[in-house]
């Protein structure tokens, strides 16, 4: 199972080109929040998608059926097909797999609607806002735009994990045969409710992201979407499409344990579910690219549980949250996305806005600057409120070491 | 593609306008009358005055105190649902037990109670914090998870009213895929105020018969060599196949039937073999829907388990139910062993999936 097509709609670009050329570069994409009303905070940076034009990517729908979070989903999904070399007609006729992760579907929908209620009475609720409302809509939309009747379009709601969740079981789709593609990841749009929910909790930070610092403060909400085109090697070589990694497994369980808090042994247990899935030890593997919230309690623990998988000298780990601000549903399918273009151009995208590494979170996080490697696997975590957990594994592909 | 292992149900419970637990269910499936009574308007300002709800569904008299502060009437349905399957089976959980979980969209009412403090405080942060994760989407599965000990995938499907299906087929990748043992697999839609309101204004011009709903349905899915290791488990139904599928226009009524067509023919079975067919016939849209189904089958299939109406509009949980009331009149009609039931679901935003179950045959286990 493969990775051809890559879509991305980001505060630090639109695309697998220029997504790329950011995450080598460390590109921030930290802002004064524009997108909501901030009278009240005290601070309020955000990672906020600048110059987006949902005309640009809807051709059937009508930009006011779809909320933020579904016109970036599709977007990305366009930009995925295109990248790998599909028409969206042939794509029509082949039996397929939609699946997006979000945290909040159309949150900032809900949000004008209750606003009219409180100001002018239920009754006076707009109708077209309200039919964005369901999270639904975010596949959908994707199945609409590029003519995909013969899918399965799936919504998938496991909050700032679901990235990883779709992309998985888009991987088990293809892996059984039951699907020729799935077009799979996560689109969030950014909103007011989440961002005071962790601001409430001491956990936005005043300036910027410093996943893994001593320093660090808390998380910056972001918002965007990541897509990506997964087939099988068969089909990819039968139509001689760019491969820019494999899928090589996935592992998700359940803390059961807390609705917030994250837990590391299970943390611990997502991830060596990934790696036997996967087939790879742990001394095999390259890079983690870290669910890093730049939270205290995330960073350690996960630091910890990777500690605890890996030993004392694991991989160097990444969070590329400290450029994309949290991106909520789209965060790990965008993670997914940084690895894939990792393994592809050979460097390690940084942890940016790094000052002094905390030394209760003993990994390197490659500070500030990218650095050139040869990745033949990395990790992708996703962890999330409800304890849902998600890990990915991908492999760098390469033609000689086929079985015939 | 190799041979797919075969997936069964074993046990399931339901939480509807009926009551709480299997039996109610069972018992008002029978009956088959009308659940739809006058709301109390001190507690339900929506814009309607009837509903479907489930009688005397007080959250902490169900659930006891501890635990049950903060929590919201949709997490509370999944809770009670699974407490109810899993003591019913005397069935233990763990890391091998995964929930997969159908929803619309959580709970609205939730996510806009919270998003209210943040309109209206002094202070846009001054929202509760400990009722930020009922925002999220994932809080009834990841509550219910915490609160019985499901250690294995998690997954929370907004997939609207065919959501039950939707999180049945994604179950079956799960367990295909050996990510877990045994799957509950269920979908759940609370009623509430703000879910009303937000109906009343996308669907002004539906007809006024269509009252809404609330429920829980949660099946216990694994493979049938699994529920012969377990010793206690007798499979009640195989499930054959299921798909979804997106209409792109206004109409499903040509998807629909390439749907019904494609289960019908990866699972081997002919039409004139489908003994109950089960559509929803909620509103509009399901009355198509169930017009589009009895034309194909007839109405005597379609007749044979009371269709979702009885129920109300019980949105994400609706197709879950049915397979439950498929289950229910299966119990006491001793002509349904061994025969083949389709439940099927048109959601009103684009999907249409069905699925193909095989009632088991008590005489030839």
């Amino acid at each position: 199972m493969v990775l051809t097509g890559l879509g991305v709609v980001s505060s630090i670009g639109f695309g697998p080109q220029e997504f790329a050329a950011g995450l080598r570069a460390g590109r921030s994409g930290a802002r004064p929040i524009s997108v909501f009303d901030t009278t009240g905070f005290e601070y309020a940076n955000g990672c906020e998608v600048v110059g987006f034009d949902p005309t640009e990517w809807l051709r059937v729908t009508d930009p006011a059926d779809l909320g933020r979070a579904s016109q970036f989903s599709v977007a990305a999904a366009r930009m995925a097909v295109r990248d790998a070399g599909l028409e969206e007609s042939e794509l029509a006729g082949k039996r397929g797999l939609v699946s997006v992760g979000t945290t909040d579907g159309e949150a900032v929908d809900l949000e004008a609607l209750l606003e009219t209620s409180l100001n002018s009475g239920s009754a006076a609720m707009d109708g077209q806002t309200a039919r964005r409302v369901p999270a639904t809509m975010l596949s959908l939309a994707i199945a609409r735009e590029l003519g995909l009747s013969n899918v399965s379009a799936y919504t998938i709601a496991t909050a700032c994990s679901a990235g990883n969740y779709a992309i998985g079981d888009g991987f088990d789709a293809v892996r059984s045969g039951e699907v020729e593609f799935a077009l799979c990841g996560g689109a969030d749009a950014m909103c007011r409710k989440t961002f005071a929910g962790f601001y409430r909790l001491g956990t936005i930070a005043p300036d910027c992201c410093r996943p893994f610092d001593a320093d660090r403060k808390g998380i910056l909400t972001g918002e965007g979407a990541g897509l990506l085109v997964l087939e099988s090697l068969d089909s990819a070589r039968a139509r001689g499409a760019r491969i820019y990694a494999e899928v090589l497994g996935y592992g998700l369980n359940c803390d059961a344990y807390h609705q917030v808090a994250p837990n590391q042994e299970s943390i611990q247990r997502c991830m060596r579910l990934a790696l036997e899935d996967a087939g790879v030890k742990p001394h095999e593997v390259d890079l983690i690219s870290a669910h890093g919230t730049g939270t205290q309690a995330n960073d350690v623990t996960e630091t910890r549980a990777i500690r605890g998988l890996y030993g004392d000298q694991p991989p160097r780990t990444i969070s590329v949250k400290s450029m994309l601000g949290h991106t909520m549903g789209a965060a790990s399918a965008l993670g997914a996305i940084a690895c894939a273009l990792a393994i592809t151009h050979g460097f390690i995208p940084p942890t940016i806005n790094h000052r002094s590494s905390d030394p209760e979170c003993e990994i390197d996080c490659v500070p500030n600057e990218s650095i050139e490697a040869d990745l033949r696997v990395v990790q992708n975590n996703g962890l999330a409120f409800g304890g849902n957990n998600a890990s990915l594994i991908l492999g760098k592909y390469s033609e000689k070491e086929l079985v015939s | 593609m190799t041979t797919e292992p075969r997936l069964v149900i074993t046990a399931w419970s339901a939480v509807s306008p009926y009551g709480i637990g299997r039996e109610s269910f069972v018992d008002g499936i029978a009956s088959s009358t009308s659940t739809v009574t006058e709301l109390d308007q001190d507690l339900w300002q929506g814009p309607t005055s009837r509903g479907c709800l489930v009688p005397g569904f007080d959250i902490r008299e169900v659930l006891g105190a501890k635990g049950t502060r903060k929590m919201d009437r949709v997490t509370a349905l999944v809770v009670s649902t699974v407490g109810q399957l899993l003591a019913d089976g005397g069935i233990s959980t763990g890391e091998d037990t995964a929930l997969v979980l159908g929803s619309t969209m959580g709970s609205a009412q939730s996510i806009m109670d919270f998003t209210k403090d943040v309109l209206v405080r002094e202070l846009p942060y001054l929202v509760d914090p400990a009722k930020m994760p009922n925002s999220v989407m994932n809080c009834a599965a990841g509550a219910c998870a915490i609160w019985h000990g499901l250690k294995g995938p998690n997954t929370t499907l907004a997939g609207g009213q065919a959501a039950g299906l939707m999180a049945l087929d994604y179950a079956r990748r799960l367990l295909i895929h050996d990510r877990a043992a045994k799957v509950l697999v269920g979908a759940a839609e609370e009623y509430s105020t703000e879910r009303a309101w937000l109906d009343r204004h996308s669907w002004p011009a539906e007809t006024p018969d269509r009252v809404l709903g609330e429920g829980c349905a949660v099946l216990l899915v694994e493979t049938a060599d699994q529920a012969a290791l377990t010793g206690g488990r007798t499979p009640l139904a195989e499930v054959l196949a299921t798909e979804s599928r997106v209409y792109l226009e206004g109409d499903p009524t040509k998807v629909l039937i390439a749907c019904v067509q494609s289960v019908l023919a990866r699972a081997g079975v002919r039409a004139d073999e489908v003994w109950a067919a089960v559509p929803s016939s909620v509103g509009d849209r399901g009355r198509l829907e169930s017009g589009v189904v009895r034309s194909l089958f007839g109405a005597e299939v379609v007749d044979r388990v009371p269709t979702g109406d009885v129920l109300g509009d019980t949105g994400a949980a609706s197709a879950a139910l049915r397979i439950a009331a498929v289950l229910s009149v299966a119990e006491h009609s001793p002509e349904a062993a061994g025969r083949v039931a389709l439940v099927t679901s048109a959601d009103r935003y684009g999907t249409v999936a069905c699925s193909l179950l095989r009632l088991a045959d008590p005489a030839s286990s």
